[in-house]
């Protein structure tokens, strides 16, 4: 039984060895080689050796979108994986150098590897949306709603999907109660509309003071430049400010 | 707008110009949050506890140092900041001084806060300061001499390259509709100065010196794209030969 077994083996083994040399027919694109080094190893989650304990380290800026535009669907699939293993590799060095109590050099570069994914995103849902409106007239995005809460403020609620329809789905209707009337919540939302209110108010009257102190100190200031920058304040107003003046008898 | 995004907004253009740093990482760098409301349904969802109010000096927002100025129990004392229209001193400007010890010399910008309406001139407008001085050592200390900002508003002036002395100045547009800085008293241009584009990475983008782990310009400007009626994912699986032919259920949408 177990000499049947080895014999099987054996010619799986050579079947293999056999088809090696002949050209794949049952695929129809064969993908383009990875011009990266492989490693296959844990050493890819680390960075280049010189760069171990360096002041910093010196790279480019990150992908823009318009940049991103010109590539095809395959060159930006392969970039986000370049882009990912990249990720990777940065918080790992992160985490070690702060594991180690080290410096990790140059931090921005997680963030222009992160800005290059999130620009690649927004290039591929840009692609997919004018695909989905082209053929169904819908963005084909998630989709929400403006609602108002238990608590009668306004929110996005984003759509999810479910196998069971609205009716049927209690647990989803206990979690997700939208705003019916409640006498505590008119008086609830009441008082919170005053002190939206007030805070406007005193951001007003802050803006207000702020340029009376501004027309004190800088009587020869560009009144442009203050109007550009304090839209809401009357100027005119501030000018006749007793705070305005200067300390002497009109 | 997010409060962070309104401390980033604070941060000039040209302030941090010549750190080339993305502002996200200036962003992060910056932020103090000493408290962040947990996931799930709140009453605030996004709330967030964090130093609101900066003490802008002359150290880097996104430096070590400014963490240092701006703990989380300093209250920053109230700036007066006059509004500008419209930033017009760049880095590598000569400049006059109209004040203090160096009044009436000429020197060129180092460097920008537009935080505080200041530049730092070269070499111009110094103090001297000891440092390291220690009793217990017995160590009287270094003396360094420190440059000082200077306020753009009055107490500097740009200088006009024709006659080298300073002047006001006004955007104007040239006949090709580039906005340019005229000298208001000869009407001679002021150029931009080449060290505008300089950074810390590099003196021109000319001149850039490519790392190992930079995409080509050639890689980067080829266009690969072919307009085809498919969404992303489709595009991929055809490309790969992932057929997928199972119709999905019935599911609701809300």
């Amino acid at each position: 039984m177990s000499s049947n077994k080895i014999l099987n083996l054996c010619k799986l083994l050579n079947n293999v060895s056999l088809r090696k040399n002949e050209p794949i027919v049952s695929c129809i694109f064969s993908r383009n080689i990875s011009t990266t080094t492989r490693k296959f190893d844990l050493m890819e989650f680390f960075d280049d050796q010189k760069n171990w304990g360096a002041n910093d380290v010196k790279v480019g800026r990150a992908w823009k979108k318009d940049e991103m535009r010109l590539k095809s669907n395959v060159d930006l699939h392969k970039l986000w994986y370049v882009l990912l293993k990249e990720r990777n590799m940065l918080l790992t060095m992160e985490q070690e150098a702060n594991e180690q109590v080290q410096l990790f050099p140059s931090p921005e570069r997680l963030d222009k590897v992160e800005e290059s994914m999130e620009n690649l995103e927004a290039v591929i849902r840009e692609r997919n949306k004018a695909y989905h409106e082209l053929e169904t007239g819908e963005t084909g995005e998630r989709p929400g709603k403006h609602v108002t809460s238990r608590l009668g403020l306004r929110y996005y609620y984003k759509m999810s999907e479910h196998v069971v329809p609205k009716h049927m789905n209690t647990k989803w209707q206990q979690k997700y109660q939208f705003y019916k009337y409640d006498r505590d919540v008119e008086a609830f939302l009441l008082k919170y509309n005053e002190k939206l209110y007030l805070t406007k108010k005193r951001k007003q009257r802050r803006d207000f003071n702020h340029v009376i102190g501004l027309l004190k100190r800088f009587p020869g200031m560009d009144m442009e430049a203050l109007k550009q920058q304090y839209p809401d304040v009357d100027i005119e107003k501030a000018k006749h400010s007793r705070k305005c003046r200067g300390h002497f008898e009109p | 707008m997010r409060i962070s995004n309104i401390f980033l907004s604070r941060i000039g253009k040209w302030s941090k110009r010549y750190s080339n740093l993305p502002d996200r990482y200036i962003q992060r760098a910056m932020e103090q949050v000493y408290w962040r409301n947990p996931k799930g349904i709140q009453y605030k969802p996004n709330a967030v506890v964090q130093k609101k109010k900066f003490n802008f000096g002359v150290q880097r927002p996104w430096s070590g140092q400014f963490k240092n100025e701006n703990g989380p129990r300093d209250v920053p004392a109230k700036v007066f900041l006059e509004p500008i229209k419209e930033w017009s001193f760049f880095r590598g400007d000569r400049v006059e001084i109209l004040v203090g010890k160096d009044k009436g010399k000429q020197g060129f910008v180092k460097q920008i806060f537009e935080e505080r309406n200041w530049v730092i001139v070269e070499g111009l407008n110094c103090e001297l300061k000891q440092i390291g001085q220690s009793k217990q050592r017995q160590f009287d200390g270094v003396w360094i001499q420190e440059e000082q900002p200077l306020l753009v508003t009055n107490e500097i002036a740009l200088v006009d390259p024709s006659d080298l002395t300073s002047t006001s100045i006004e955007w104007r547009f040239t006949e090709e509709g580039e906005r340019v800085r005229v000298s208001t008293r000869t009407g001679r241009i002021i150029p931009m100065p080449a060290s505008n584009d300089e950074t810390v990475d590099y003196k021109s983008k000319a001149v850039y010196k490519e790392q190992p782990k930079d995409t080509t310009s050639d890689a980067v400007t080829e266009v690969t794209y072919e307009p085809k009626l498919c969404t992303f994912e489709m595009d991929i699986m055809d490309k790969m030969g992932i057929k997928e032919d199972r119709i999905p259920l019935k599911t609701y949408w809300y």
